[in-house]
């Protein structure tokens, strides 16, 4: 899985919320300790309306839940996503 | 021939699919396959065309992920997947799967599941284009 450069975060969005995001990705400085709670918190209040999009999310290509407290590692990839609507 | 499992702005063959399928084993005594296509009309209105986006890395990898539990949980020979992405015109192909198996019922039973858990678990959306504006499709059981 691709990853963001220079210890930045890439944050991806797709469908709905990117188009409510108004961006396909969205790049925020790693800090030590970040979690992928922090990002959404933070990226929910600048755009309310696309989270209320989101029920999932992916980091590094994988799910998680809020039970997945690890700290993100530099260059981390993490996907706020909608629910899925292919087939 | 192409990949198993794919994801395509281009059209498919259905017959190329399953030749490709049947070219695996002799063994094969029933492929089971759908087909999914892009409807005119949805919501009481007309639908002139379908918009698919993808997280191409991780839809590839959750439909190689749902073949090898196909054909691993229902004992198949072999399975394949294509879904399109981009722009789908209204009457086209979206989505193909064809699960071939010694017999029919693992056959019948896989492509089922594997349509199931595509929708479910795949990082594809689909917009609805309308003579009147564009909408993001909202999941339905």
């Amino acid at each position: 899985m691709a990853a963001g450069k220079n210890g930045m975060i890439r944050v991806l969005f797709f469908g709905p919320v990117a188009e409510r995001v108004g961006a396909r990705q969205i790049d925020v400085p790693w800090r030590a300790g970040l979690r992928w709670q922090d990002v959404r918190d933070e990226l929910r209040a600048r755009y309310p309306e696309a989270f209320a999009y989101v029920s999932i999310v992916a980091v590094d290509g994988e799910r998680v839940g809020d039970e997945a407290e690890a700290p993100l590692a530099k260059d981390s990839e993490i996907v706020f996503m909608s629910p899925f609507s292919g087939g | 021939m192409d990949e198993a499992v794919r994801l395509q702005q281009e059209d498919f063959s259905q017959d190329e699919e399953i030749r490709a399928l049947r070219a695996v084993s002799r063994r094969i005594g029933g492929i089971a396959t759908f087909l999914g296509c892009a409807r005119d009309f949805s919501e009481d209105r007309e639908v002139s065309a379908i918009g698919f986006d993808a997280h191409h890395a991780m839809a590839l990898a959750e439909l190689r992920k749902l073949r090898g539990e196909a054909i691993e949980g229902f004992g198949l020979i072999d399975a394949r997947i294509v879904h399109r992405i981009g722009s789908v015109q209204a009457g086209d192909n979206i989505v193909f799967i064809a699960a071939a198996a010694e017999h029919r019922a693992p056959a019948l039973e896989a492509c089922r599941w594997l349509i199931d858990e595509l929708k479910e678990r795949v990082p594809i959306w689909k917009k609805e284009i309308t003579p009147s504006g564009e909408s993001w499709v909202t999941p339905r059981p």
